[in-house]
């Protein structure tokens, strides 16, 4: 799909994460022990053969772009096309207002414009799966849709208050569209990932933008079913959606079922990351490790169970450690119980300490904290 | 230190076939280590955190693996505009051409890659030890010293000392006597096969070494002695720190212990070792994993007890299966049942339900034998066992075994096969 032009919108709707995105936007965040949420899509998008990857930016950002640098662990560092990292064009004395995703590709027309591609995949950085898009990339072309939607029956995207979904005819076509409603029998939910010729974006941008509309799903895609044909195009496999804190909590301990985790690290289609040189993880003596998942670098001497650790995690002899996520380089000291909790990176839980929140609102330690 | 000022040359042809079956198909250098590295790694590492950045890794022995693992040398950041990591294999010149003949002819073969680079000092590595060194110290030392040649040497036990070139040396560090693997070691300093070369003065004795039709063209048997005898200014470098020749499948397993142990600490901000990465997601323990004092990485499955061993890249370990005091490269599977004692298990292994590898009462002693001292089992690369099969103590198995008959068990004893001359099956 090297006629594709990749886009991933990120930093839209990162406050529902709260003390998680405080330091990074949404597309930062750290899942399942080494990888960032980006991670998924962008390699979604590599393995399908896209080869011109654009990622704008709107805020808190530096995190992001030490994550991807020049690309080059997703095999996007190209002579030609690549990934580009594209932070928000500011108007000299003007700020950003109240933009939307609108205004942030109208910030980027240049880009769109320079590349050659004849397709735009455009989407934002909200969940965990492991898909390819040539079926999707085929079935636009079969049907001879103007903007086809993936979509997904998975619960959690029913439910969300943004959740749009599509009334669907036999043939995937979108005969209505409605924003935080369920009226449809259809189960069709939005993943926010649209797949359009690149024109008829840039289209869609100038008319927004000329009438003062901001937003792509209330200003375009409401509004598109009978002007356009609009398709819509099922997934069918895992998607963990993260728009809360709970949800995040809850989609990295559903990867501890081999069955979801099978799915989402097909080896055929590989997640990649930044790669940090870890050595192998260490298990002491004493250690007690089960039903977890653990990345490289840590070095466990307690009992971890029902957990995740990210890279570089130590864990002391006597610490207990349930059901609870440990990011990056934190470290869990000697008689120390946690539970439910959630340990951003470089946090440091002292000799002693109890932590414990519920599985349905689990208790969130920022990042280097030291408890 | 501007950056052609030293560049090193990576010796990675050599066979290591004191590693029997796992080198069958690889050079000893590409022999996986520690998880989730390479032999190479170290030396590669160790030259991209001395800032040394134009190394010429030179290959003869199965270099094919090798050269698709170094590639562009990206890992270690060797991906460079000027120099960078070079795979030097032998070539054909005019009508000539020919094979390295030895450490010293290698080089000598590849004097227009040095000339290229006009590096005033040369640094002679070797790619098949693990240890983390400072090429930088070195480099001062052979600067302060005004010597024309300077080689790591390290303090190794007296009994010891016969395995290694031993040299003997002043109080100022002078080199004034040097024995390849000497019957009645004069000292305990070992050579690491570390050399800091003047190029100049190389060039002059790799030219002269070439013409000799007695020599060997080897640095410790003809160069080195043949510098001493002419009086040039040679010194030792002295390393304290871990270091280890991982020749045979004996000294490979217990490095990889030492991780474990912490003997060998690579956790180390300061100096990572680098190594090309498979993209594979973290290690997942089932409910039914138990891991004790073992050292696990990225890919790897784990549901059933695995202790005082190191599990590489992708392996499985199911429910029910025991890994004990072993080594377990990539890829490889143990099976339900399976119980895996004392071995070194290659990539892409089998062991099928219920097989036992390693079995045998490890009191009774076994007779000598050149690859798997010290009792350990080594199962070569692809190789699959299936239907109850029981790999003795010491055997090496290269071929796959899946039906079995009655009374065979024997043929897999080591000890009761001897007499037949045969070691591997």
């Amino acid at each position: 799909m090297n006629d594709t032009l990749g886009i991933i919108m990120t930093g839209f709707g990162d406050e529902a994460l709260g003390e998680l995105t405080r330091v990074r936007a949404r597309a930062a965040l750290p899942v399942c022990g080494r990888y960032r949420l980006i991670d998924f899509i962008l390699s979604n998008m590599v393995n399908s053969g896209i080869i011109n990857v654009g990622v704008p930016t709107t805020s808190h950002y530096r995190s992001l772009m030490d994550h991807l640098g020049s690309g080059k662990e997703w095999d996007l560092s190209r002579k030609l096309y690549g990934l580009f990292i594209l932070p928000p064009y500011l108007i000299p004395g003007a700020g950003l207002g109240n933009s939307g995703d609108i205004d942030i590709l109208n910030g980027i027309l240049d880009y769109l414009e320079r590349s050659k591609q004849r397709y735009v995949l455009l989407s934002g950085c909200d969940a965990v799966y492991n898909t390819d898009f040539y079926a999707l990339r085929a079935f636009h072309e079969a049907s001879g849709a103007d903007i086809t939607v993936l979509t997904t029956d998975s619960e959690a995207y029913l439910s969300s208050p943004d959740r749009v979904q599509f009334d669907v005819g036999p043939d995937g076509r979108a005969a209505d569209v409605m924003l935080g409603v369920n009226t449809f029998s259809s189960r069709r939910s939005s993943m926010g990932v649209y797949f359009l010729e690149k024109e008829l974006l840039c289209r869609c941008i100038a008319r927004c933008v000329s009438r003062g509309r901001h937003d792509f799903v209330r200003d375009v895609l409401l509004h598109s079913t009978d002007e356009l044909r609009v398709f819509t195009f099922p997934f069918q496999g895992h998607v963990g959606l993260i728009d809360s804190l709970p949800a995040y909590y809850r989609e990295s301990m559903r990867l501890l079922d081999p069955a979801v985790y099978a799915r989402v690290f097909d080896r055929r289609t590989p997640i990649y990351t930044k790669v940090k040189d870890q050595i192998p993880t260490i298990y002491g003596p004493r250690a007690c490790v089960k039903n977890s998942i653990i990345a490289d670098g840590c070095r466990i001497d307690g009992t971890v169970e029902n957990s995740i650790l990210f890279r570089g995690a130590r864990i002391a002899e006597s610490a207990v450690v349930t059901d609870s996520i440990v990011m990056q380089n934190s470290r869990i000291g000697e008689e120390v119980t946690i539970d439910c909790t959630i340990l951003d990176k470089n946090v440091s839980v002292t000799e002693g300490k109890l932590l414990a929140g519920q599985s349905s609102y689990p208790v969130v330690i920022g990042k280097n904290a030291s408890v | 230190m501007r950056q052609s000022d030293c560049i090193a040359m990576i010796l990675a042809g050599g066979q290591g076939s004191r590693l029997g079956a796992l080198t069958r198909t690889l050079a000893k250098p590409a022999v996986p280590f520690g998880g989730k590295y390479r032999i190479i790694d170290f030396a590669l590492s160790n030259c991209a955190n001395s800032g040394i950045t134009t190394v010429g890794v030179l290959t003869q022995y199965q270099p094919l693996e090798l050269n698709t693992y170094i590639g562009s040398g990206l890992p270690w950041d060797m991906d460079r505009l000027n120099g960078g990591a070079f795979i030097l294999p032998p070539y054909v010149k005019g009508k000539s051409g020919e094979w390295y003949k030895g450490t010293a002819n290698a080089i000598y073969q590849n004097k227009q890659f040095l000339d290229q680079f006009d590096a005033r000092r040369i640094l002679i590595l070797s790619g098949d030890h693990i240890y983390k060194m400072d090429y930088r110290d070195m480099l001062r030392r052979h600067e302060e010293t005004g010597a024309v040649l300077t080689i790591a040497v390290i303090d190794v036990p007296l009994s010891e000392a016969p395995r290694y070139g031993i040299l003997s040396a002043d109080r100022n560090g002078r080199i004034f006597a040097f024995e390849e693997k000497p019957e009645h070691p004069a000292s305990t300093l070992a050579s690491m096969g570390i050399y800091i070369f003047d190029r100049d003065v190389l060039m002059r004795y790799l030219e002269a070494d070439e013409n000799d039709p007695g020599s060997t063209n080897d640095f410790g048997h003809d160069v080195i002695p043949a510098m001493l005898a002419d009086g040039c200014p040679i010194f030792a470098y002295t390393f304290s720190g871990y270091w280890k020749d991982v020749g045979t499948i004996q000294s490979l397993w217990a490095a990889n212990m030492d991780l474990i142990s912490g003997a060998l600490d690579l956790n180390d901000d300061s100096w990572r070792i680098y190594s090309r990465h498979v993209d594979l997601p973290p290690q997942t323990l089932a409910p039914t994993a138990s891991l004790r004092s073992s050292a696990v990485t990225e890919g790897c499955s784990v549901a059933g007890t695995v202790e005082n061993s190191v599990l590489f890249s992708g392996v499985t370990v199911e429910e029910g299966a025991v890994v004990r005091d072993s080594i377990v490269l990539p890829m490889t599977v143990v099976r339900r049942g399976a119980v895996v004692d004392r071995a070194v298990i290659s990539h892409d292994a089998e062991i099928g339900e219920n097989v036992t590898v390693g079995c045998g009462d490890p009191n009774v002693p076994l007779p000598p034998d050149p690859l798997c001292t010290d009792g350990l089992t080594l199962i070569a690369d692809g190789v699959t066992l299936r239907g109850n099969v029981r790999i003795g103590r010491g055997v090496t198995v290269t071929r796959s075994v899946e039906t079995w008959a009655e009374g065979e068990e024997e043929l897999l004893q080591r000890a009761a096969r001897r007499p037949k001359g045969e070691d591997a099956l």
